[in-house]
């Protein structure tokens, strides 16, 4: 071994941390047990990995649809951390996500907002989105500190309603429903204007990439800071590790709570927003179906690292990609990714044992 | 409302409710015991699966039940070495296991029944109580009921007794409050919250197998629809006792009828509400109207012997 490999491998001792080597070896063994699986169903694991890798990589398009994914489990997945951080579990990022694009929707279509001046008419719906988000997760932090409801059950039950809501809102004309003309008209919003969509970067539709992408990065650099940087993440961890000893320091559990609970909520609206506008365009049932669990794994699998769960949430948006393709192509259900998902959890649950840390 | 139309809320509420008795009744019992078993809807959705699966292969429901059962084993098995043996979280175990069982059941589904997804499986049959079943209207609207449904009050019964007066009831319930005390006077908290862990698999099969082969006669993917998360949400607004969880259980099973039954009655309710309503209810229910809230001390942490 040469002198610079050995400095490099110094320089890169971050990746050979125990949580940071379990959390890659989890991925790699679930995702072997996938490629068996392919195997086990009958299915050529080559035509299936190629139908993967057109799915992932094969177009600008495809580059561009995962990495729109990714944006989502991002967002959703530093939520996640920041929460975690005060030691809450935010499992309501699918109804987040649902409320997001429910507001944003409805103001980019009737607020009155499409003929404002440059950047207006897609800001003020994300804003819409992320207050939506935001007091959508604000409502099981208020339980918490008022009555001292688990957070898990109630951000769940929230996402549960949140997801009924989004039927509601699409199926009935007096909401968001375009008008029906026939009764083949599809359960669905009308398309919102053009002014309200999401700028493209490239200007180009064959790569389909939107301002999320910078907003997004710009994000994570100042949850990162806030978490690791600043007073209010000494607070969360200090609230996290010891709320009796926080509260005798001057920290406000009850202050904490609903901040870390509305952060994370908002990042999960704004997560629904840029889906709508930088890429749906119409409401539709279902649209945050998986995104909630996929940032939450993300999430978890990051260890409370920001740059974790940007790679984490990169590795999922390709792998829902690939899924989706795989499924067209060479008929592997997406099913299998979920599967790959719960597996990566359950041995990050389990191995945490064997390192001393709880994720 | 006419009387006839009564008895067939009646009916379906105490029909919807059973998967949620069922279940509630294991959590109950593994959250007593100190384990908050968030895999609840991952056991129900694998006991609907092989119960269907089993009821399928065999022609024999029955022998769907028990395959059913066998199925969750494997499943409760890992939830209680995780969240017992190797400490993990217990929260994040659970959802984990979730996924990864919706996962594995709907690509389970496409491969065995595929094509044939519509098909009828064998059901559990019909039965109704003698003397009961004979009350005009009530009669055959409330109490003619798949059998697992009396099977399950039984079991229920039995549980409660257990808790109340026996020395396990009493082990349980220490090894979920003072799993330490517990421990000093010769209960295996361990081997307490396993069995909990495992009750509470074995009973959320049953509630499994009765949505696929008692209701409905077939598998649907991720059919449970957070069920499970409803179980769970009874166990606290019943503040963690029996008939509570129990009462809670049938309020949640009679919001899910008011879905089929206010149509009928020409109440023009959007259905995106009532479809809520029972997760909005269980919202309110863990929300403050069940007042604070007393989860046995220990509850979702494990247990680490000195």
């Amino acid at each position: 071994m040469t002198d610079a490999m050995l400095s490099s491998e110094k320089r890169n001792r971050a990746w050979l941390r125990p949580s940071v080597m379990i959390s890659i070896s989890a991925v790699v063994v679930a995702g072997l047990l996938g490629l068996f699986l392919i195997f086990a169903i009958g299915v050529s694991v080559s035509d299936a990995l190629s139908a993967f890798i057109e799915g992932t990589l094969g177009s600008p398009y495809a580059i561009a649809a995962s990495i729109n994914r990714s944006i989502a489990f991002a967002l959703v997945g530093i939520g996640f951390v920041i929460a975690n951080r005060a030691n809450l579990v935010n499992v309501g990022g699918e109804g987040q996500i649902a409320v997001g694009g429910i507001a944003a929707t409805a103001v980019a279509l009737y607020g009155g907002v499409a003929d404002l001046p440059a950047g207006l008419p897609f800001m003020i719906p994300l804003l819409a989105a992320l207050i939506a988000g935001m007091i959508w997760a604000s409502i099981a932090g208020i339980l918490k500190i008022k009555v001292g409801t688990n957070e898990v059950i109630s951000t769940l039950l929230l996402s549960f309603i949140a997801v009924w809501l989004l039927y509601w809102c699409v199926q009935s004309p007096a909401i968001l429903r375009k008008p029906m003309t026939s009764s083949a008209t599809l359960p669905e919003s009308l398309e919102i204007p053009d002014s309200t969509k999401l700028p493209l970067l490239t200007g180009d539709y064959s790569f389909p990439v939107n301002v999320g992408l910078p907003a997004t990065v710009i994000i994570a650099i100042v949850g990162g800071l806030l978490l690791t940087k600043s007073l209010f993440g000494v607070q969360l961890r200090a609230v996290g590790f010891n709320p009796v000893a926080a509260s005798r320091a001057g920290i406000s559990y009850s202050r904490m709570v609903l901040l870390a609970l509305a952060v994370a909520g908002a990042l999960g609206g704004l997560a629904g927003g840029f889906m709508l506008l930088g890429d749906q365009y119409v409401l539709k049932d279902g649209f945050s179906s998986g995104y909630g669990f996929d940032g939450l794994v993300a999430g978890l699998l990051a260890r409370g690292s920001v740059v974790g769960v940007i790679a984490a949430a990169l590795l999922f948006g390709f792998l829902r990609s690939g899924g989706i393709n795989m499924e067209m192509v060479a008929g592997v259900p997406t099913a299998l990714v979920m599967v790959i998902q719960g597996l990566i959890v359950v041995t990050l649950a389990g191995a945490a044992f064997f390192i001393g840390r709880r994720p | 409302m006419t009387w006839e139309l009564f008895a067939v809320f009646i009916g379906s509420s105490v029909r919807l409710a059973v998967p949620l008795l069922l279940a509630g009744t294991g959590e109950l019992v593994s959250e007593r015991a100190g384990v908050l078993n968030m895999s609840i809807e991952g056991m129900m959705l694998t006991g609907a699966f092989g119960a269907a699966v089993g009821a399928w292969a065999t022609g024999n429901p029955a022998v769907g039940l028990l395959i059913g059962i066998v199925a969750v084993v494997p499943i409760a098995l890992l939830q209680a070495l995780l969240s017992n043996t190797l400490r993990a979280n217990q929260i994040v175990t659970g959802i984990g296991i979730n996924i990864l069982v919706l996962g594995a059941t709907t690509l389970g589904y496409r491969e065995i029944f595929g094509a044939r997804s519509r098909e009828q499986i064998p059901g559990l049959a019909k039965w109704s109580p003698p003397l009961l079943g004979d009350i005009p209207v009530f009669g055959e609207a409330v109490f003619q009921q798949v059998w697992l449904l009396y099977l399950g009050i039984v079991i229920i019964v039995l549980t409660a007794l257990v808790l109340r007066y026996t020395a396990l009831g009493i082990a349980i319930h220490a090894a979920g409050a003072e799993p330490r005390a517990a421990d000093k006077s010769g209960v295996s908290v361990t081997r307490i919250r396993y069995m909990g862990v495992m009750f509470a698999g074995f009973m959320s099969a049953l509630a499994g197998a009765f949505l696929s082969i008692g209701d409905i006669h077939t598998f649907t993917e991720g059919m449970t629809r957070g069920a499970g998360y409803l179980a769970i949400a009874a166990v606290i607004f019943g503040k963690w006792t029996l008939t509570g969880t129990v009462l809670a259980c049938l309020l949640f099973g009679a919001a899910t009828a008011l879905q089929f039954q206010l149509p009928t009655l020409g109440v023009n309710v959007p259905n995106a509400f009532l479809i809520m309503l029972p997760y909005l209810l269980a919202l309110l229910a863990v929300g403050g109207l069940a007042g604070r809230q007393t989860a046995p001390r220990a509850l979702g942490e494990a247990y680490i012997r000195r």
